[in-house]
């Protein structure tokens, strides 16, 4: 009978510091949350700041002002400026090959230059 | 003593042991229950906080454009605020706050901090650095309230079609106004709309079309001396709305301009007389009647006589006109002719079918109802043919168009982003395909030699019909005060946007030989703005095409081409 009690007691001991560290824990576990939270709140507002920005450095009327003011030499494009695929000439047949192991440069040498661009010049 | 004096003793004790046991029970029952409660709701208070902060912030779903790019959105932005009650030395409070923010009327918050209220604000929207320096003030009774601040990044731009809001974010017009119609104005009141994952309301406006036409209208208003300018670009084939400008237009960053009733948006608040445009409507009515076709001709050799009134042509060439030269003249009389042979009231019928004669309703509140007269006889039919006499809404007016120029499908436009097939399923069926096909070619047959050369930029295969309408001035046409519009279709074979452009008051500018009508001046704005948007539209250039007989015409319908 008393070895009953004894065990009854040490049980309801250790249950009870059991339940006191699952208490303590789940209270660090709840304010952990609430402080990201709180985190992810100032983050999700400083991403719509910034985004606001941005679209406000975007807006195209602020991007004309500036393209006039620094790029003048810039104009917009014509309707002849457009092109498809259909119209780029065919590959050439083969390209020689590099002479001396600088693809490029080869290219630049073979290259026709009045062939830049897609719609020849209108005569 | 609750029982007698020979009441047993054993009986007595066993009673009042049970009183307290009962009592004791109670008792601890209402502390468990209690502890129970401060257990459930320990987790919700920490974050009570926060919620409490947010309580005012009245958070609005960001509006993007059909791109995804920001038409407006929230910004947190701090408030001040005093609780007067709490206030110990008011003038102290007074001469430290006006410091630290000069434009803050003394007199007025002397008053309002020494008032008994429990809560007053000070100052909405103050920038985070005036925030520190009152936080550092150390003022008691003084605080703060993290607020939402709408913000439209692309200021005048787009403020026509989205509208704005007011200081406590609650949508005042356009399309803001509507996302409070759609529920958020309940959420508002039961503080609930405090999350920032609303989703985001994506409209069928397109920001950089809208740039484009914005800068040419505003040009446009500038270069002519127009009172207004106003235009709209819509996809003919969904209904979809993608560019809506109307000049002079306000910041909706600076509500106070906006309350200006010369900034309204004329595309739908207002009604006009749409001029030679409406004889898009008269032709395809004529042609879908079957009474009629491409070779019919009109007697236009006199004006035509209504009592006192006389309809006359603007260049009168004294002869029968088939329905190409008709529209192409832009001929009074041949379209009164028109009218006239199918009858007053199948000319009512088709304009009411035409979505003309009711008020059309889109997303944005601001809706007109068309001026139609109240008796419509004959001379009503002959000056409705070519546009006087029926005001409607510019917007109106481009939705019966595209109708006749998409295959004859009347949509209600809107400011929503959908595709083809939601488009599909509020259309409505209202003309022959094959008239639509006449229709194409007469648009642009005009480009190509009528009154729409102006605008015929060279690759974009333009279509477009001018229209000059006097304006009534104290209830009579006045000679000199015009509005002009256009309309054009791009491309005009396979139409898919349709390009309205008006201008009120116009003048006869240098380069324009004194004149001052719709071909001189609203015609070469659609063809400045075609060029613009052509290319953001993804309109593929094209060259070296076959003029208008063979493209458009010869395809569907050649039985009716031979007069």
């Amino acid at each position: 009978m008393r070895l009953l009690n004894i065990l009854l007691i040490a049980v309801l001991i250790i249950s009870a510091s059991v339940v006191y560290k699952i208490k303590f824990d789940s209270t660090l576990q709840a304010g952990k949350v609430d402080r990201l939270r709180n985190e992810l709140r100032h983050e999700r507002n400083a991403i719509a700041t910034l985004r606001a920005e941005w679209a406000k450095l975007d807006t195209p009327s602020r991007i004309q002002a500036l393209a006039d003011r620094f790029l003048p030499q810039l104009q917009p494009a014509k309707p002849t400026q457009f092109s498809n695929f259909d119209d780029l000439p065919a590959r050439p047949p083969a390209l020689p090959p590099p002479a001396n192991g600088d693809a490029l440069s080869t290219m630049a040498g073979s290259s026709n230059s009045d062939m830049t661009g897609s719609v020849p010049a209108k005569r | 003593m609750l029982y007698g004096r020979d009441v047993d003793r054993n009986v007595k004790a066993k009673a009042r042991l049970i009183l307290a046991i009962v009592v004791f029970a109670g008792i601890y029952t209402v502390i468990g229950l209690r502890l129970v409660m401060f257990a459930i709701a320990s987790n919700a208070h920490g974050t009570h906080h926060t919620f409490a902060q947010d309580a005012v912030a009245t958070a609005r779903p960001d509006i993007l454009d059909r791109n995804g790019q920001i038409l407006a959105t929230d910004v947190k932005s701090p408030s001040l605020y005093a609780e007067p009650r709490k206030i110990i030395d008011v003038e102290e409070a007074v001469e430290l706050l006006t410091a630290t923010l000069p434009d803050l009327d003394a007199k007025e918050l002397r008053e309002r901090l020494s008032s008994k209220r429990g809560f007053v604000w000070l100052r909405r929207e103050i920038t985070p650095v005036q925030q520190r320096e009152i936080y550092r003030l150390g003022l008691p009774g003084i605080g703060f309230l993290t607020e939402n601040k709408r913000v439209y990044p692309n200021g005048t731009t787009v403020s026509q079609p989205i509208g704005l809001v007011n200081i406590d974010n609650q949508g005042i017009a356009g399309i803001e106004k509507w996302l409070d119609g759609q529920g958020l104005a309940a959420l508002h009141m039961a503080g609930l709309a405090t999350d920032r994952l609303q989703r985001p309301v994506r409209l069928s406006l397109d920001l950089r079309v809208q740039w484009a036409l914005h800068d040419e209208l505003a040009k446009a208003k500038e270069h002519f001396k127009a009172k207004a300018a106003a235009g709209v670009v819509l996809n003919v084939n969904t209904g979809e709305v993608v560019a809506l400008v109307s000049e002079p237009d306000y910041n909706p960053n600076n509500p106070r301009e906006a309350n200006d009733p010369t900034r309204i948006n004329r595309m739908t608040t207002g009604v006009y007389e749409m001029g030679s445009t409406f004889k898009v409507l008269t032709v395809a009515m004529g042609l879908d009647s079957g009474k009629m076709t491409l070779g019919s001709t009109f007697d236009a050799r006199q004006p035509l006589h209504f009592g006192r009134f006389a309809i006359h042509d603007y260049e009168p060439q004294h002869r029968f006109l088939s329905i190409p030269e008709i529209f192409t003249y832009s001929s009074n009389i041949g379209a009164a002719r028109m009218a006239l042979s199918l009858g007053v009231p199948y000319h009512q019928a088709f304009l009411k079918k035409m979505g003309q004669l009711d008020r059309m309703r889109t997303e944005l509140p601001e809706s007109a109802e068309p001026l139609v007269p109240k008796r419509w006889a004959d001379i009503n039919t002959a000056t409705i043919a070519f546009g006087h006499g029926l005001s409607v809404a510019p917007l109106q007016a481009a939705m019966g168009v595209a109708a006749c120029l998409n295959g004859g499908l009347l949509i209600t436009p809107t400011f929503l982003k959908r595709d083809r097939a939601e488009a599909l399923q509020v259309a409505k069926h209202v003309l022959n395909p094959s008239t639509s096909v006449k229709m194409r070619y007469l648009m642009r047959l005009n480009a190509e030699k009528g009154t729409g050369t102006f605008a015929n930029v060279p690759g974009y295969y333009v279509g477009g019909k001018t229209g000059t309408a006097e304006k009534v001035i104290n209830g009579r046409y006045a000679k000199h005060r015009l509005m002009t519009d256009f309309m054009a279709i791009l491309p005009a074979d396979q139409p898919r946007y349709l390009l309205l452009i008006m201008l009120d008051e116009p003048q006869a500018v240098e380069g324009t030989h004194g004149f001052a009508t719709a071909g001189w001046n609203a015609g070469p704005t659609a063809g400045k703005v075609i060029k613009r948007i052509a290319p953001l539209l993804d309109i593929e250039p094209r060259f070296n095409l076959p003029d208008a007989d063979h493209l458009i015409l010869a395809k569907t319908v050649s039985s009716n081409t031979s007069p």
